[in-house]
This record gives C-alpha cells, structure tokens and sequence, in this order.
C-alpha cells in the first residue's frame, strides 16, 4: 500500500480575502494533482516559488483543507482521520520562526515531545539521542533566541523525529544554511530514508533533490509536469550534451552567430561576476565546439566545457516549458 | 509668518494622519472610550466606598487625567515617525521653523486629547448622573483645552526619553501611572503627603483639574485664570524641555555614531 | 492522566517563557501598583472602617492577575502565529484546547508574581496589617481567581483570534472587569444593570472567595460558582476553537505567509 496517495487533490485561494471582502481573485494552487508515495522512499517536489509544493505539503499534514480531491497517509484521509495522520507524520520546514525563543532548546523538544504524546520514561533518552543525532549535543541547554540560522534547522528536524514518525515532511529544510551545515543535513536525511522513513522533501536545490531524491515530481503552477527518477528526468531532456563557454563581454551579435550555428538547440547566457557563461544545448551526438568559438569572433574566451546534461538543464526545460 | 502658520497646521495634520493607522474602531472604541470610561466608574465608586469626595470630583478628575493617553502615545508616535522617516533631524535643524513645527505637530494631539476628555466627561457624568449646567461647559472646556496642550508638552518630553530609551510604551504607561497618583486625580490634594503635594504642583493637570472641578461648580473664566496660567506656562516649559532634550540626544548620537540615526 | 501531565508541563514551560522578560515584567509589576497606591491613598483619607484597607488590599493585588492576563491573552493567538509555532500547534495530535489554555494559565500565574507585590507595597509602604482570616483558604481562593483568570483569558484569545488588533480588546476590557467583576467594590454597591454580567465572569466570584476568606465570610459557595463557570468557559471555549481552526485551515490563515 502507497504510504502517501494524492488523487486529483485541488487547492484553490481566494486572494484578497479577509473578514469583508467576498471579491477577489481565484487562485488555483494546487490544480487535481495525482501522486502516491511508496514505503521508504525519498520523494522530491521540484518546482519554482508558488508552484504548489508547499501547499500541497501543507495539506499532506492537515493543516490546509483541499478544495477537492483526496488524499491519504498511511491509509487515513487527511481530512477525515486528521488525528491519526497527525500521529504519523512529522513536519520540518526551513526558516527562523517556529520554535520559542525564550525557551532552550531542550525545552522546546520537551514542550513538543509532550504535544506527540511521547510517552515519559522513553522521553528523556529520546531527546538525548535527538539532540545527539542533530549535533547540538552541549547547546541544548542555551535559549533558541541566541540560535543560528542551522541550529534552529537542526532543532526543527530534531522536533520532526520526536515522535518516530513513519512519513517526514521536509519543505525546503536547507534554505539559508551554510555548505557544511547542509550536506551534514543530507547526510541526516538519507540516514533517516535508510532507516526505513519515508520522507517527502520539497527543494529548490538541483544537486540536493539529485543527490539524495529516489524519485522525483517536477510541479509547475500547481500541476505535475513530471515524475521519475533523477535519471529519467535528466534523460527527459531532449538533446544532446551542454556546451558551456566561459566568455568575457559577449556581444549580442556573437551571441547570434552562435545561435545560428547548425546542431545548437538554444543559447543561454548566465552572469558570473566579471564573466559570462555561454550555456549552449546541443543536438544528439554533434560536436559544434570549434564552431561556436569560431561563432564568438574576437570575444575573449576563458574555459570550455562539455557536459551532460544535468537535473538543472531537465528542470529549467521541464519547467520553462509550461510558461 | 504666513509660512510658519502653514508649516503649523499643514505639517502637523499631515503627520498625524500618518500616525492614524489606529483609526480603526476596534482600536478607537476600546482605547478611547470603553477605558476611560470605566476608570470613572471605578474610582467614582470607589470614591463612594472609601467616604471621599463626591461623583464629581471623580468624574472631572478622571476625564481629564484620561487625556494622558492620547496627548502621551500620540506624541511619542508622531516623533517616532518622524525619526522613521528620518525627518527629525531636518526639523531640529531649522531654528526659525522649530516652535511653530513642533506646535503644528502638537495641534491635532491636543485635540484628540480634548476629544476623548470631553466623551469621557459626557458619559460619566451621564451615567453616574452628575449634573453640568450649560454654562460651566465654555469653562470647563477651557480647562481641558489647556491640560491637553500641558501634557501633550510633557508628551513631547517622553517622546525624547523614549526615542533614546527605545521602550515607548512602557515609558508612557509609567507616565500615566505618576499623573494618576499624584495630580489630584482620584486622591485630594489635601490628603497627600507634602512631598507629593509639591511634585504635584510640577506636573501637568494638577492645576487644570483643579479649575475644572471649579469651573464645573460655577467658576468663571477670571477665577480660573491662575491656575490655568500657571498650566500654560508648564506645558510650554515641557515643550521646551523637550526640544532641549531631542537637540541633545541627536547631537549625541550623532557624536556616538550610532546606526540608529536621528 | 497523561492529560493532566500535558497541561501540567505545558503550563510550566509556559511560565518560564512568560517569566524571562525583563520590560515586560517590569510594567506588568508596576501597572497594577499604580492603582493600588492611589487605592491605598483614597482609603486612608477616607475611612478608616476595620476591614476597609485590607479588602482593598487584596482586592488591588487581585487585579494584577487580571492585568497580565486581560491583554496578553487577547493576542496570544497572534503571537503564536507570528512566531511560527501556531501552525505547530494545530499540526499535532494533541486536541487544540488543551494547548491554548495552559499559555493563557500560564499569564494569569505570572500574575501572581504582581499579587505578591502588591501585598507587599501595602504592608510596607502603607502599613496595612496582611493578616487574613483563613490563610489556607485565601491560597486556595487565590489559585481558584487563576484558574478562573486564566480560563476566562482563554475565551478571549480564541474569541479576538480574527482581529489584528485584539491586543486593544484585551486592553480595553482591563478596567470594565475591576469593575464589574468586583474588585475593589462589593457587587451590592454596583448598579444594578451591571450585576447580571458580574454574575457570568468567573473573576467575580473567584474575587468574592478571595475578600471572604481574608476577612470572614462563606468562601465554598464562591469558589463553586468560579469553578462552575470555569468549567463552562472551557466548553464554550473548545467549540469556539474547533471552529476558528477549521475556518482557518479553509482559508490557509494558520501561518503568516
């Protein structure tokens, strides 16, 4: 049995409401999105800012009503057995708030392992090994106001796992964290999947859905754009491999005659400080590369690499795509 | 002069309706009218319980001590938005324009201050049905008029205290519990110790709610005049406190380079 | 049992939060002291009837309960949203209520701190002789008027959960409970119109089993009314959060964003 179903689940907001005003826009946040979720798996939602993922989580946990359509954890409807799916899931997101600041962080997880019922003889160790396992081991006692931004991160996950929950939510866990505190985090997340937790994670970052995602659904504007594994969405990119140029004040013209190149796809240029990068897609099995740096003329050229084509190049494809 | 009179009235309308996101009634009713009003009710029939005075020493002492709250809060307010907007130090810098700026500013705190006096004089009187003749009322009015200018002068002195203390609020209320204790508000002046009697003479409303109790009971505008005189003349040293104060602290942080500029 | 250990925890770690700040403890000491001094002030110029200085004693020392409860609790639901942890909240097992009263308990505890006070300036400063007539009783009424305090605090937090500005409701009905509820003035000397609303406030009663043990009267049937209406401010309440919680899962408002 799928530990999580969406079927054809629907979010609609009305913008602009408030106590008086019925007017107002409708938004479609979530438009009859169909997805399940196999025991133990690290499922991924890709998708650029409102496209839903956050919604969509967000009504997982039952604190957003859909407007239609189903879902179920663990067999129980988020609407219906709102309790019994609340016992089994938990919840961390990224960001500062959440926690009480003038608490330490021992009592934080003391106040929400309390609310999850963790029963008293097991709480004690539990938070000991949480505390442990999130590396805060010695910062525990210290107040939450006096946190950084990845201690706060670490305590909220520690707080998701109070009470061995068998589906983890995690909505954009490493947004503001530093490299090292981050893939500390992937190192904890793939653990937990290794554990046997079936854990869905919503990201912005490519590397990190690719790294850690067992599968993978791209969302866009509320709708699923598509569903597979790392590989099968990198191999959803039509073309060939990537050409990048490291160029130094292209001009318009040049970047032209590159596009008219024959065996080039599209042509991208992405600011990198002093430098630019020509990002080019290439047909299936052509090699331009002289070409194009004939193409640039007289623009100075730093490196030249080729490259497959990565989770980046499949979402930005995938994703543009419905714009 | 014409300049300054605009600079009087325009400026000080203009900044005040920035400081009026509290219009709304839910914010309005209970601050301005529910509160008060029960703080008449509540001395007056505490008054009663303790044999002291009569309904209306109560309900005049306490409408117009009431008028703290605005002439205090609304002040504080305009001087912070000012800061804010990083104005404040503009104003302090023209001389020639500071008085009639600061008076500007001060004009539509003052009426608010009177607004709410007046409704909370209306309705206690009414509900602890305490008669006011009709002719007490241009001179009671009077006195209401001044107590508001005097406490919205002690208004601009907090406003100063609280910009380099940061706690506006608490400020305030600790402001509001002093007048309440010590101005006669609620306690007879003869019944304070000496001490307290003197330091009352210092503060705003103490003279005003005296002549107010007068005026209530018949005095005219010439019996008054001498306590409403000597209320004047400490709202407008308050004023100039407070102008003293706010020039200094800017030029403090300015010295201190605080980020927190003026 | 486990509830009783939820409440009991959650109420504690409360108190700790409520108890750490220092500008905020330090108005919440100082508001109420304001009043009593000019309370203590009115009845030594006035009477001087035995029993007079200490029923407004403890009368004035009870009102620093209602004040840090009356406007923090108005706003408690705001701030929890603001701080991130209301969404927390509702996504746990745990049936709402039994979360929200334990902070609004929590405020009417740290009232007491103020009590304390207060009990204090009056016999320091104005000399007024603390001794009560049912010292254990007044403990029991005194944490009865808390619970009350806190209970009744909790229907105004789930009541003023929709308006942005509830923390001036909170503030605007500080001075209205002295008085109705009875404070400082025994209900008989209220006019008339106000005693039926007296009747319907927990604060009134708890206030009533307070005075009466400290100078002589029935406290039982006092203390009963305050928990009976206790008790029914925690139904009223549980159903009014059942429903502003689905309305806010309707319309997304649990968080900020």
């Amino acid at each position: 049995m799928p530990v999580i179903e969406l079927d054809q689940l629907r979010r609609t907001y009305r913008s602009g409401g408030g106590i008086r005003r019925r007017s107002g826009r409708e938004i479609e946040a979530v438009r009859g999105l169909d997805l399940t979720v196999e025991r133990g798996e690290l499922f991924g939602l890709l998708g650029p800012n409102g496209a839903g993922k956050t919604t969509t989580i967000k009504m997982l946990i039952t604190l957003l009503l859909p407007t239609s359509g189903t879902a179920r954890v663990l067999g129980h409807d988020v609407v219906k057995d709102v309790r019994e799916v609340r016992r089994r899931v938990g919840y961390v997101f990224g960001g500062d708030r959440g926690l009480y600041e003038r608490l330490s962080g021992l009592d934080n997880l003391r106040y929400f392992a309390e609310l999850y019922a963790v029963s008293p003889r097991t709480q004690r160790a539990r938070i000991a090994e949480l505390i442990e396992l999130v590396g805060l081991t010695g910062r525990e006692n210290e107040r939450v106001e006096g946190y950084s931004r990845g201690m706060r991160q670490r305590l909220h996950i520690a707080r998701g796992l109070l009470h061995k929950p068998d589906v983890l939510f995690l909505d954009e866990p490493s947004i503001g964290i530093d490299p090292v505190g981050a893939r500390e985090l992937r190192r904890t997340v793939a653990t937990l999947r290794d554990q046997g937790t079936t854990i869905m994670l919503t990201t912005h970052y490519m590397f990190e859905a690719d790294e850690l995602c067992d599968r993978i659904a791209v969302i866009a504007h509320g709708e699923l754009v598509a569903l597979g594994t790392p590989a099968e969405l990198k191999a959803m990119v039509r073309g060939g491999s990537v050409l990048e140029v490291e160029v130094f004040g292209a001009s318009d013209t040049a970047i032209d005659t590159v596009r008219a190149v024959a065996g080039i796809r599209s042509v991208g240029l992405e600011e990198r400080g002093q430098a630019q990068l020509l990002v080019a897609q290439l047909d299936p099995g052509v090699d331009v590369t002289a070409a194009v740096l004939g193409a640039l003329g007289d623009t100075p050229t730093g490196r030249v690499t080729s490259r497959e084509p990565s989770l980046e190049d499949a979402y930005v494809q995938l994703v543009g795509a419905t714009t | 002069m014409i300049t300054s009179a605009r600079v009087f009235f325009v400026g000080g309308l203009t900044s005040y309706r920035a400081l009026f996101t509290w219009l709304s009634p839910w914010i309005l009713i209970p601050t301005f009218i529910v509160t008060p009003l029960f703080q008449v009710l509540f001395f007056a029939y505490i008054g009663r319980d303790a044999g002291v005075a009569d309904d209306r020493f109560f309900v005049i002492g306490n409408a117009v001590q009431y008028v703290a709250i605005p002439c205090l809060f609304a002040m504080g307010n305009t001087i912070g938005n000012e800061r804010r907007q990083q104005t404040l130090g503009l104003l302090l810098v023209t001389p020639a324009r500071r008085i009639p700026l600061f008076l500007g500013r001060s004009l539509p705190v003052i009426a608010n201050g009177v607004a709410v006096s007046v409704v909370a004089l209306v309705a206690g009187a009414a509900l602890l049905r305490v008669h006011v003749a009709l002719a007490t009322v241009p001179p009671l009015l009077l006195c209401v008029v001044v107590a508001s200018f005097s406490c919205t002068g002690l208004g601009l002195v907090t406003a100063a205290l609280a910009l380099r203390v940061r706690e506006t609020a608490v400020l305030v209320n600790i402001v509001f519990g002093i007048l309440l204790i010590f101005c006669g508000v609620n306690v007879p002046l003869a019944s304070l110790p000496g001490w307290m009697r003197s330091v009352a003479g210092w503060l705003p409303l103490t003279h005003s709610i005296a002549a107010g109790r007068r005026a209530s009971v018949g005095a005219g505008f010439s019996a008054l005049g001498g306590d409403l005189g000597r209320e004047a003349l400490l709202g407008l040293g308050f004023v100039v406190l407070g102008l003293l104060l706010l020039a200094y602290f800017e030029r403090e942080s300015r010295q201190r380079a605080t980020l927190e500029v003026f | 049992m486990k509830t009783l250990r939820l409440l009991a925890v959650t109420w504690w770690l409360q108190v700790k939060i409520r108890s750490r700040s220092a500008f905020d403890g330090l108005l919440s000491l100082l508001w109420p002291l304001f009043f009593a001094t000019t309370i203590f002030l009115l009845y030594r110029a006035g009477h001087q009837a035995p029993g007079a200085l200490l029923s407004a004693a403890v009368g004035a020392s009870a009102m620093g309960i209602w004040s840090a409860t009356s406007t923090t609790a108005s706003a408690a639901l705001q701030n929890e949203r603001q701080q991130g942890t209301l969404e927390l909240l509702v996504a746990a097992p745990t049936p709402l209520p039994l979360l929200f009263v334990p902070i609004t308990l929590s405020m009417a505890t740290v009232g007491v701190y103020s009590l304390i006070t207060t009990l204090l300036w009056g016999r320091f400063v104005f000399g007024i002789s603390l001794h009560v007539h049912a010292p254990l009783l007044f403990a029991l009424s005194v944490l009865v008027i808390v619970v009350g305090i806190g209970m009744f605090g909790f229907l105004l937090a789930v009541a003023s959960v929709r308006y942005r500005s509830s923390w001036a409701l909170g503030a605007g009905i500080e001075l209205p409970v002295w008085f109705i509820c009875g404070f400082l003035i025994p209900l008989s000397q209220l006019p008339g119109w106000v005693r039926p609303i007296s009747w319907l406030l927990a604060p009134t009663w708890g206030m009533t089993a307070v005075r009466h043990s400290a100078l002589g009267g029935s406290v039982a049937p006092a203390l009963l009314a305050c928990l009976g209406l206790t008790a029914a401010y925690a139904v009223i309440g549980t159903l009014v959060t059942g429903r502003i919680v689905d309305a806010a899962r309707t319309r997304a408002t649990l968080a900020l964003t």
